[in-house]
């Protein structure tokens, strides 16, 4: 393997890996603003209509590829008359596609806590609202770390199906290469490195988090005891 | 804005065709992912230092580097050393790779969590390991499986999609080649929509069916 050739193109490949890192995370950053609270929503009760909707919308977007959202934003939004650049384009499938997997994520956090806590969050006479921002969901969010971080190698995974919108991320980058210069091993072995690179170092980072958050929390139980 | 329903039906024999190739892959690829993960998690768990770790680095590169780029490296490389498939069968040797990395990882935490106090007892009633592994460990793994292993096998089936880029004629690419050909996008959209739907939703409903017989 001629690993000169991969570090002179590098200055290529580079740019590409900086750009499918803004996509992945500006698409799961949106992804989460939209879909941890309509977990949670999901969660509670609510009128029947808005919980159709929201199961609705998660089964479209798990049983459907990445590939067929990812061509449906790209033809669906120019017919609404939406005119964006491809990024952006990429930007919407992304987040689009992720708010569903993190709306089941939400849920089932929430879901997961015992019974016990709202039973003595109601003993001890807190209101509602109270129970769920600061009993609840602070051990919630603990517990929605790790699918979380799942959810993340997830989308930046799919980041390089954008490729074939002309999105030019690492993919794209390295196929650019590939066809110029024909060397095929070089250009994939450098292009998994820097994903898995990528992917491994989010995973540490919900490690460390969760890590963080839970002895955060351990120290507060400890003093309020 | 009216749906052209005429259409819908007009361009519907190609993507049924379409669909049964999705199908057929993703068929081949459920059973062969499967069979390869039981066998990756065997050897994982009885063999020596060498293939362990040849193993966790293969589970390791399936699950951190995109299914694009595990499709690029059968199809690009396998022809430089000489080995050359059919655009399907590449395809499917690449999914049937990814799905075996996973389900390889899937299994092998679902045995983590039996429990080593089995693998004891097995000892004690004296059954060999292979034993041990076929007769104690798959039956359990297999159901505590079920939910993330169907989970998987829908992302699977779902990167079949994928093959579309190196022209394997599933239902993606007919549905891309249809809006280019006609310049219809909505008509097109929703029936492939409807046609994955199908797929995945009966394997969902297939997994919720055999997990409520499969419990203990």
């Amino acid at each position: 393997m001629d690993f000169i050739f991969i570090i002179d193109q590098m200055p290529r490949l580079l740019p590409g890996l900086m750009l499918t890192i803004e996509l992945s995370l500006l698409g799961f950053l949106i992804a989460t603003i939209i879909g941890v609270p309509l977990g949670i929503l999901r969660a509670y009760k609510i009128p029947f209509f808005l919980s159709w909707v929201i199961d609705f919308y998660v089964f479209v977007v798990r049983g459907t590829p990445i590939l067929v959202q990812i061509y449906a934003a790209y033809f669906l939004l120019p017919i609404f008359g939406i005119k964006i650049s491809p990024f952006w384009i990429g930007i919407v499938a992304l987040s689009f596609n992720s708010a569903g997997y993190q709306i089941e994520i939400a849920r089932a956090a929430i879901l997961s806590m015992d019974d016990g806590q709202y039973e003595g969050a109601f003993a001890l006479g807190l209101a509602k609202s109270y129970t769920l921002f600061f009993i609840i969901l602070p051990q919630a969010v603990i517990r929605m770390l790790p699918p979380m971080a799942n959810e993340m190698s997830n989308l930046i995974k799919a980041s390089s199906v954008l490729s074939v919108i002309t999105v030019f991320e690492l993919h794209k980058a390295a196929n650019a290469i590939i066809s110029d210069s024909f060397k095929f091993l070089e250009m994939l072995f450098a292009q998994a490195v820097l994903y898995v690179a990528f992917v491994v170092a989010m995973t540490q980072l919900s490690i460390y988090l969760e890590k963080k958050i839970g002895a955060n929390l351990q120290i507060k139980n400890l003093s309020q005891r | 804005m009216a749906l052209d329903l005429a259409f819908m039906l007009q361009i519907l024999p190609d993507m049924i065709a379409a669909f049964w190739l999705t199908i057929k892959i993703s068929l081949i690829t459920v059973v062969a992912s499967v069979i390869a993960g039981i066998l990756l998690t065997a050897i994982r768990m009885m063999g020596g230092k060498i293939s362990r770790y040849s193993i966790i680095a293969f589970v390791e590169f399936t699950r951190g580097a995109p299914p694009l780029v595990h499709i690029s490296i059968i199809y690009f490389l396998l022809p430089e050393f000489g080995i050359v498939f059919n655009e399907f069968w590449t395809g499917v040797i690449a999914l049937s790779l990814i799905g075996a990395g996973y389900s390889a990882e899937i299994f092998r935490g679902a045995i983590d969590s039996i429990g080593s106090s089995q693998v004891d007892a097995s000892k004690a009633i004296g059954l060999s390991r292979i034993q041990t592994f076929r007769l104690v460990l798959i039956p359990q793994a297999l159901r505590l499986s079920l939910p993330p292993l169907t989970n998987e096998l829908a992302n699977v089936i779902k990167a079949s999609s994928l093959l579309s880029v190196i022209s394997v004629n599933e239902l993606t690419k007919v549905a891309n080649d249809l809006i280019f050909v006609h310049f219809v996008v909505i008509e097109v959209l929703i029936e492939l929509t409807c046609l994955y739907l199908i797929i995945v939703g009966f394997l969902m409903f297939l997994s919720k069916y055999m997990e409520a017989k499969f419990k203990y």
